[in-house]
């Protein structure tokens, strides 16, 4: 697994300068799938520096952060610019990642996007409920992998995918009536792609 | 035989995936993401499911052999399972699997034996047919870079 640098504080402009690397972290259980979000990343064009756990425990570590709610996490040092968990994993799942990692006492938590094969609403909400940016169908395609990159750089919502089937024009909102016209998991292309409210 | 026949053999294999059903597009994108800067890129993602597709049709095995089955677990495993498959563009081991997880939430013992038999069935038809095209891949990058030498 290899170390991430520590990012240039203050490229907030939208725009990352001098061509700095928005450092992902991917957590992921399934070794096809960590391999394929890796080459993705990497392939889009846009400037990611991956890292990769089989666990979220394993991503705690990464992050440095306890289990233990008693001990204070060293939360300005981020190493992490975004991660991307999977929702289902043994033991510790991404929704609980997702629940430590927003739950530090920082100003700003790392921007967290939750992945899965499963397009279930409740899951979704649940993921929104605790400030998952955004929520991804899996497979991830490259056009999921681009829109990451306005989740780590300005915390803006980005703008729509091109050739996604929203009816949303240029704002997102939560999908549910686009899930029950979908019909459910089990499709073998996963549309919609779901996103929360992203209006500040 | 030539580069170009290599190829082309590999074509006529992945193209004849795609119509029996054994892939979808989504192996389209996998095909996609291989390039001059990661020429291996399929074959290690290939290699990669079936290592772990055989390592999870073993403990499916094992806990289907169980006098009282951890529904739990097993879903577990064929949850992952046809996540990968599904990554992979696997379909037909995908829709095999969609069908041992209703037998599972049932909680139906038959069911779930027969169904992991079906998912091992469309894997290993699969598998065949992936051990052929990655010698031709090989073939194929062993060419590309006698060439380059």
């Amino acid at each position: 697994m290899e170390e991430v640098e520590k990012r240039d504080e203050g490229s907030h402009d939208g725009m990352l300068e001098g061509g700095v690397e928005v450092r992902v972290l991917v957590v992921d259980d399934s070794p096809v799938d960590r391999r394929m979000v890796e080459v993705l990343l990497k392939k889009s064009g846009a400037m990611f520096q991956v890292t990769s756990v089989d666990s979220a425990k394993r991503a705690m570590e990464v992050l440095g952060l306890s289990e233990d709610k008693t001990k204070s996490p060293v939360v300005d040092d981020q190493k992490v610019d975004i991660i991307l968990t999977d929702y289902c994993m043994p033991e510790m799942t991404g929704y609980d990642l997702l629940k430590a990692v927003k739950e530090q006492s920082c100003q700003k938590p790392i921007p967290v996007i939750v992945m899965s094969s499963e397009n279930e609403p409740q899951r979704i909400n649940r993921c929104r409920a605790i400030g998952a940016e955004d929520f991804i169908i899996k497979p991830l395609q490259t056009n999921d992998v681009l829109r990451l990159r306005s989740y780590a750089r300005t915390g803006l919502p980005p703008p729509p995918p091109p050739s996604s089937s929203s009816k949303a024009g240029t704002k997102r909102k939560m999908t549910i009536d686009l899930l029950a016209e979908s019909g459910g998991s089990g499709s073998e292309r996963r549309r919609p792609r779901l996103t929360g409210l992203a209006m500040a | 035989m030539s580069l170009m026949a290599l190829r082309e053999q590999l074509n006529v294999l992945v193209n004849s995936m795609f119509l029996e059903g054994l892939l979808d597009q989504q192996f389209r994108q996998l095909q996609m993401l291989q390039d001059a800067s990661s020429p291996g890129f399929v074959a290690e993602v290939i290699t990669l499911f079936c290592e772990d597709s055989e390592r999870m049709l073993t403990e499916l095995t094992k806990l289907l052999d169980q006098a009282v089955v951890d529904y739990q677990k097993v879903d577990a495993y064929v949850h992952q399972l046809k996540g990968s498959s599904s990554s992979v563009g696997a379909q037909n081991v995908k829709l095999a699997c969609i069908q041992f997880k209703q037998f599972c939430e049932e909680n139906n013992k038959e069911g779930c034996l027969s169904a992991l038999n079906m998912v091992k069935h469309q894997y290993y038809s699969l598998r065949s047919k992936f051990d052929t095209m990655l010698q031709l891949e090989q073939r194929i990058q062993a060419y590309g870079s006698e060439q380059q030498n």
